[in-house]
């Protein structure tokens, strides 16, 4: 097996906070995190399936919190894996309904780490609700979107890639593609609610 | 909000990514800041807006990792191969010359096999694959050469040069049209110019809410990212063509060898 680039848990957090190089960086965390949550995951109720779409929501939540400057660092970034990866399952179980038993022992082997990593990560069940929003938009906006505010690619760069005519197009049209997802997400009465508490 | 307003705040989001923490900001920067602190409309879509600039950062974020797990996962399948294969060598005292000559037997058979995936793995391409799945669309002529027009008549007399030309120089464009030029690209090795026509007649559906030669576009956009040694891009398209059962093209892309697709992916991601 091809063995990824060696990190610190500081060259980890500024390959990540970089944004340039983040392939090797998700393998790493691939190689050496995912089996520790493994375990976890099966032990409470969860199968491999499991475990790996667990250790990937994992992986999203690490590397967003750390662009976001919210990772505080105070726990190794093994140790916070495993609390999210926790967090991630518990969640799960909720949505899932399996209360009961399970739940409830799982429930009391919750420590603070694992409590704490939550304003770290945001909300998961926001991000889901975002998520099927955003696939609702067409592809040819999802994919302009995403090249711009994710790939950063420029509008001239972007013509290169869609069969747009020009850079004034481009501009035009992405205007229109993320009006029509805010839009979306001010139709959608449960994040409108938790946007007007904020506001408030 | 009028639609202006909500333009500029879209260009002032965009210049918040672009500006650097320790730039000077411009006037109208500032002055867009004070409105969005003092402005509740302006705030409100302001907020509206990030979370929709959020959502499309998680789901690039999302399909990046994504990929790195299918990846970690093809690396991780050949590691558990190697390793059943290792524990079935047998150990052993008294049959010691049996096992010397399976242990033989298994080195060849691990040489050779590892020889073919070398030799595999230098010549698995993009487009080497482009390669192997390519085959030129057969345009439907049931209705009759009296009836063709003449980009059809040029696309049955596989005069690729003519169907651009006509392309290029009619009036009446349409799918179909763009759908027999992007071919015609893909014939002359164009492949930039095929995944424009490609992409336009995807564009023009998804515009349109039709389904004109949405299928067989998407199929050979497919294949002409393979062309330009673009797995990435190929994967997520070959992806959903195999995930419906309907698409025209699902049944030849569920013959194709996705470990392979895999495979060049890993090697091209590397």
């Amino acid at each position: 097996m091809k063995v990824a680039e060696k990190y610190t848990d500081a060259e980890l957090i500024s390959a990540i906070s970089s944004g340039k190089d983040l392939n090797p960086a998700i393998l790493f965390l691939y190689q050496h995190y995912s089996e520790a949550t493994r375990s976890f995951i099966m032990s409470y109720g969860g199968n491999e399936q499991d475990a790996d779409d667990v250790f990937q929501e994992t992986v999203v939540a690490f590397i967003d919190s750390v662009k976001k400057g919210k990772y505080r660092q105070e726990a190794s970034v093994k140790t916070f894996l495993v609390s999210v990866a926790k967090h991630v399952w518990f969640n799960e179980l909720k949505k899932k309904e399996r209360a009961g038993f399970r739940e409830k022992q799982f429930e009391s082997t919750r420590d603070q780490q694992e409590q704490d990593v939550s304003h770290q990560i945001g909300d998961l069940e926001q991000k889901q609700q975002l998520r099927d929003l955003l696939s609702q938009l067409g592809e040819p906006c999802q994919k302009l979107l995403l090249l711009f505010y994710y790939e950063n690619l420029s509008m001239k760069e972007i013509t290169a890639h869609l069969p747009y005519e020009n850079e004034q197009v481009v501009r035009n049209k992405k205007y229109k593609c993320l009006q029509q997802l805010t839009g979306m997400i001010k139709a959608n009465p449960v994040i409108a609610e938790q946007l007007n508490a904020l506001i408030k | 909000m009028p639609l202006q307003n909500t333009n500029a705040l879209i260009d002032h989001l965009d210049e918040s990514f672009a500006t650097a923490p320790d730039q000077v900001a411009s006037s109208a920067y500032i002055e867009m800041q004070r409105l969005i602190a003092e402005d509740e409309a302006t705030a409100r879509e302001w907020l509206y807006l990030q979370l929709a600039v959020d959502a499309v950062q998680d789901a690039g974020l999302r399909e990046q990792v994504a990929a790195v797990r299918k990846q970690w996962e093809v690396q991780k399948d050949q590691a558990v191969t190697y390793e059943q294969h290792a524990a079935t060598i047998p150990a052993g005292g008294r049959v010691r010359h049996l096992y010397r000559n399976m242990m033989r037997v298994a080195a060849c058979a691990v040489l050779i096999a590892g020889g073919a995936c070398i030799f595999k793995y230098v010549t698995l391409s993009s487009s080497s694959l482009y390669s192997e799945y390519y085959n030129a669309y057969e345009l439907n002529t049931s209705r009759g050469a009296a009836t063709q027009d003449a980009m059809e008549r040029a696309y049955a007399g596989k005069n690729w040069t003519a169907v651009l030309s006509l392309f290029s120089t009619g009036k009446d464009r349409n799918n179909k049209t763009d759908f027999l030029s992007g071919i015609a690209d893909l014939e002359l090795k164009k492949f930039d110019d095929a995944i424009g026509h490609f992409e336009q007649v995807i564009a023009s559906n998804s515009h349109s809410g039709g389904d004109y030669f949405e299928d067989e576009a998407e199929y050979y956009l497919a294949i002409s990212w393979l062309a330009k040694n673009k797995v990435n891009e190929a994967m997520p398209i070959l992806e959903k063509i195999k995930a419906n059962k309907d698409h025209l093209y699902h049944d030849k892309v569920e013959k194709m060898s996705f470990t392979d697709l895999r495979l060049v992916q890993y090697k091209e991601n590397k």
